[in-house]
């Protein structure tokens, strides 16, 4: 009897070392952090808009159909690479793209759009930051999904990259 | 052997010197000036509370620590909430409510953490009845 407890140290121990070894080697990104904002109402705010004459009202433009959110800025390079994706968002697939300019000088990301194509049907002026906390936006580029109730269904954070791409046209799918 | 002990007593001044700056500098901040409130008790709290959350872009600092832009926007944040009359369990909330549980630097005793509370606590308990329990054996022998 002795001996066979004798055995289970090493047990509990290969037990730790090959869920260890599963977590390593299964496809995830450890500083990727759960958002507590999935499948919640998007929060409401009012702001300026950087292309129209006219305030940036969140009611207003979320609840009508599914709507891609998109945090960026032109000092933000990672925003720059992901411009493409954005851009095949609305004009391939025709979804509707928001941004939110975080922290930026509006003369130089209007120059910024037309330079690289303007993806956004609409742009709100987030100058100091306040609107990305209350998404929870800790490091732009961030994408988001809203569904057409005006619920948050996905978030991305870091720049969209060909995985990411797909994976947001079928969550879209899902959601249509 | 004396200068054996005289090297020992230089490492030991140097380790203890070493130690004494270190735990003195934890008190300079990255707070800046134009941040601190002029009430001491208000600044006092916001202090507190900015030891608690964690700094979302550095994420093993709190936000009292970080030089992280986010970290100063959150700590100025907190203090015009502070001013505003809010409660620290308010302001946590706020926070939560956007960041969720991580923004908490102490992970909260909910039913999803209960393991990572208890388990030190049971592995405690289960080397102390190992230890008694060799003992007891060891005495027969």
């Amino acid at each position: 009897m002795k001996k066979q407890l004798l055995i289970l140290p090493s047990v509990f121990f290969l037990l730790i070392l090959s869920i260890f070894f599963y977590l390593l080697t299964i496809d995830r990104n450890p500083s990727e952090l759960p958002s507590t904002l999935l499948n919640k109402n998007v929060p409401k705010f009012e702001t300026e808009s950087l292309l129209k004459n006219e305030k940036f009202i969140s009611s207003q433009e979320f609840g009508n159909e599914t709507t891609l959110v998109n945090f960026f800025a032109t000092w933000c390079k990672p925003c720059r690479d992901e411009h493409a994706y954005i851009q095949r968002f609305s004009n391939e697939k025709g979804i509707k793209v928001i941004g939110i300019n975080y922290k930026d000088n509006p003369k130089k990301t209007i120059q910024w759009l037309k330079k690289l194509g303007n993806p956004y049907s609409n742009v709100a002026v987030d100058k100091n930051g306040r609107i990305a906390i209350d998404w929870g936006v800790y490091g732009i580029p961030e994408t988001f999904i809203v569904n057409s109730k005006g619920v948050i269904k996905y978030r991305h954070v870091g720049p969209v990259t060909k995985k990411i791409y797909r994976k947001i046209n079928l969550i879209i799918g899902e959601n249509k | 052997m004396i200068i054996n002990k005289i090297i020992l007593i230089k490492i030991f001044l140097i380790i203890t010197v070493i130690c004494l700056t270190q735990f003195f500098s934890n008190n300079s901040n990255t707070v800046e000036p134009d941040e601190i409130l002029q009430d001491q008790k208000q600044e006092l709290r916001a202090r507190n509370i900015s030891k608690n959350i964690r700094c979302m872009v550095c994420q093993n600092q709190s936000i009292d620590e970080s030089n992280a832009p986010l970290a100063k926007d959150l700590r100025i944040l907190i203090r015009n909430k502070i001013k505003k009359g809010n409660k620290d369990k308010e302001i946590y909330e706020f926070l939560t409510n956007r960041y969720g549980d991580f923004i908490l630097l102490k992970p909260p005793f909910k039913l999803s953490t209960l393991a990572l509370w208890l388990l030190p606590l049971t592995f405690f308990a289960v080397g102390v009845f190992i230890i008694l329990f060799h003992n007891k054996k060891s005495k027969k022998i």
